[in-house]
């Protein structure tokens, strides 16, 4: 069975946020790939970590000045308070059959479903199209530079050694078609891919 | 539309005149209360004359909610002894959704929510919480009458206090260990007698968990927040009076100075950190019911530091936890250090609450349990219908 790193909170077509208790040292992590099940099961909305919040507490705050803090303190708030984590992701696509489309998914998850994290055979099947990049490009209120790169990253590191270049290389190709009309924008994310 | 409700507008200038009494009061209190201090002083000086005066209202069986010194001088401060590297701070705290004869069913429900707190060791602390519905009738009844509010209360005290005994009986072997209420050691119910057949049973059972609390090695408190008692007032009141004038109707009628003070502003010159004296609770339930049982209750005032001067609070132990200076240096200790994070109030009792609270959307989520429970065994559940008045017009805007 998949791991579940959290669930979710709340959700759009166009992103979803999912909470969490404390995290581990590898999820959740920005720029990774996650899914979440909709429409009952019959699919999954692939999405990107964007954002990863801590939210405010006042109990919290009021322990913040004190400057020998015991340890057990501190993992009374983390381990049994579990303040919740909120994770922001970005919807880039969805399973459909055995496939996958770069779009935007017919229906949101619902509350409370389980995230999970895709593992690296779903990543090496979703990104052998790029499509989903204008996804991202074009998303509003997210670090959209730093998480292609980050994510493409990630997507590499999914391939066989030997293929990891090339697929960085036609990732660069896809971006430049996108950005043609800002090459500005172009030449710092390029930078930012080149091994 | 006229917006009904609390129309916040009619209450401008009233809010304005609570404003200046608060002042008024205050300014009240602080004209006497250099007199009252003067009483304290002289007092302390009398402390043998004072203890005999009070032992004998004590005897005379006067009702009169005084407190009797010990040893230790009335006026006397002791410091924050040193706390144990290692021991086991313990609390509960309870929550309940109450009786209600207008909902869909008779029931209620107490949630007892508890934390051991490890000190010196890196662990999260354990928490617990230990909820329980009642509705048999023995439950929702008492000599068929419907059991009060106070009556459930003292029935949550009871179980908040069977909690610590169950974790202080695991616990107290591994290190010096200490439990807590936040509340009065000495039951509300045994104090207002009311039902004395109920108080009894009650007082009964919390006299066994006291017991077990003390054969377990750790020792119990309750802790009382910005405490509105009176008992060291009424003593001052009572060191005013000569031994032929201690009646009765004299100790009822106190007056100027000592009207409307509290004992915590006669303890404010404890510093962070600091207890006061020990006295004993002159309550006759002290002496009827708990002092039979080696239990009766001392109390203390503690600074446990916190903004500006820091935050007094009033906290109460039985006897064999007064005499036992390792217990009751660990009590002290416990709650300063405890409250040093948290301005002034014992972080365990806010967690125990947080634990405990029963949120109004849980309770609306156990109703619907029960409404589903009822509708599948066939019945159609309502509420009264006063209450389903108040749900149609509480749920939404209130226009008309």
């Amino acid at each position: 069975m998949t791991a579940t790193i959290g669930r979710l909170l709340r959700s759009s077509t166009l992103d979803y946020v999912f909470g969490c208790s404390v995290p581990e040292p590898e999820v959740p992590l920005f720029g990774a790939f996650v899914k979440a099940p909709a429409q009952r099961g019959k699919s999954d909305v692939i999405g990107l970590i964007y954002n990863i919040a801590i939210e405010d507490d006042p109990f919290v705050r009021q322990m913040i000045a004190t400057p020998d803090l015991d340890e057990a303190y501190i993992q009374d708030q983390r381990v049994n308070r579990q303040v919740p984590i909120e994770v922001s992701v970005l919807a880039i696509g969805y399973r459909n059959g055995d496939g996958f489309i770069h779009d935007l998914p017919p229906q949101p998850p619902i509350t409370l479903d389980r995230i999970s994290p895709c593992d690296a055979d779903e990543i090496k099947h979703f990104t052998e199209r790029l499509d989903y990049l204008r996804l991202i490009l074009f998303a509003p209120d997210v670090p959209a530079d730093e998480l292609i790169a980050v994510s493409l990253r990630l997507a590499a590191d999914c391939q066989p050694a030997e293929d990891r270049e090339r697929f960085l290389r036609n990732a660069g190709r896809e971006l430049a078609k996108l950005l043609s009309r800002d090459l500005a924008r172009l030449e710092k994310l390029l930078k930012r891919l080149k091994p | 539309m006229i917006r009904m409700g609390l129309e916040l507008n009619k209450l401008t200038h009233k809010v304005d005149a609570l404003g200046a009494n608060a002042e008024k009061r205050l300014a009240n209190i602080n004209k006497r209360l250099p007199v009252v201090q003067a009483t304290f002083t002289a007092a302390s000086a009398e402390q043998e004359s004072l203890r005999k005066k009070a032992e004998s209202v004590i005897a005379k069986q006067i009702r009169w909610a005084g407190a009797i010194p010990t040893d230790e001088p009335i006026r006397a401060s002791f410091e924050k002894p040193e706390h144990p590297d290692r021991a086991n701070i313990i609390a509960a705290d309870g929550s309940q959704i109450p009786l209600d004869r207008h909902a869909i069913a008779q029931y209620y429900v107490i949630n007892i929510g508890s934390i051991v707190f490890r000190h010196g060791l890196p662990d999260a602390p354990s928490v617990f919480t230990s909820p329980e519905v009642f509705f048999e009738d023995e439950d929702i009844y008492f000599e068929d009458n419907t059991l009060t509010t106070e009556m459930i209360n003292a029935k949550r005290d009871l179980r908040e206090l069977g909690e610590l005994a169950r974790l202080a009986q695991i616990e107290s072997a591994a290190a010096p260990t200490v439990t807590f209420v936040d509340n009065s050691l000495l039951l509300y119910i045994v104090l207002r007698e009311s039902n004395q057949s109920f108080s009894d049973r009650i007082i009964k059972e919390y006299l066994e968990h006291l017991t077990a609390i003390q054969q377990s090695g750790a020792a119990v408190a309750g802790v009382v927040d910005r405490p509105g008692s009176a008992n060291i007032v009424r003593l001052l009141h009572l060191s005013t009076l000569e031994m032929d004038e201690i009646v009765p109707d004299n100790l009822r009628r106190v007056s100027d100075p000592f009207l409307h003070f509290r004992d915590e502003t006669l303890f404010e010159f404890l510093k962070p950190g600091e207890r006061s004296a020990l006295f004993v609770l002159a309550s006759p339930a002290n002496k009827t019911y708990y002092e039979p049982f080696g239990h009766r209750v001392y109390f203390f005032f503690l600074n446990a530091g916190g903004r500006g001067t820091g935050n007094i609070l009033r906290v109460e132990i039985p006897e064999w936890v007064a005499k036992d200076k390792m217990k009751l240096d660990l009590v002290h200790a416990s709650i300063v250090e405890q409250s040093k994070m948290t301005n002034g109030y014992p972080y365990v009792f806010i967690r125990a609450d947080e634990i405990a609270v029963v949120s109004s959307n849980e309770r609306e989520q156990f109703q619907q349990m029960v409404m589903g429970s009822l509708i599948k065994r066939g019945f159609s559940p309502s509420v009264s219908q006063k209450q389903f008045g108040k749900e149609l017009t509480r749920t939404g805007k209130r226009w008309r």
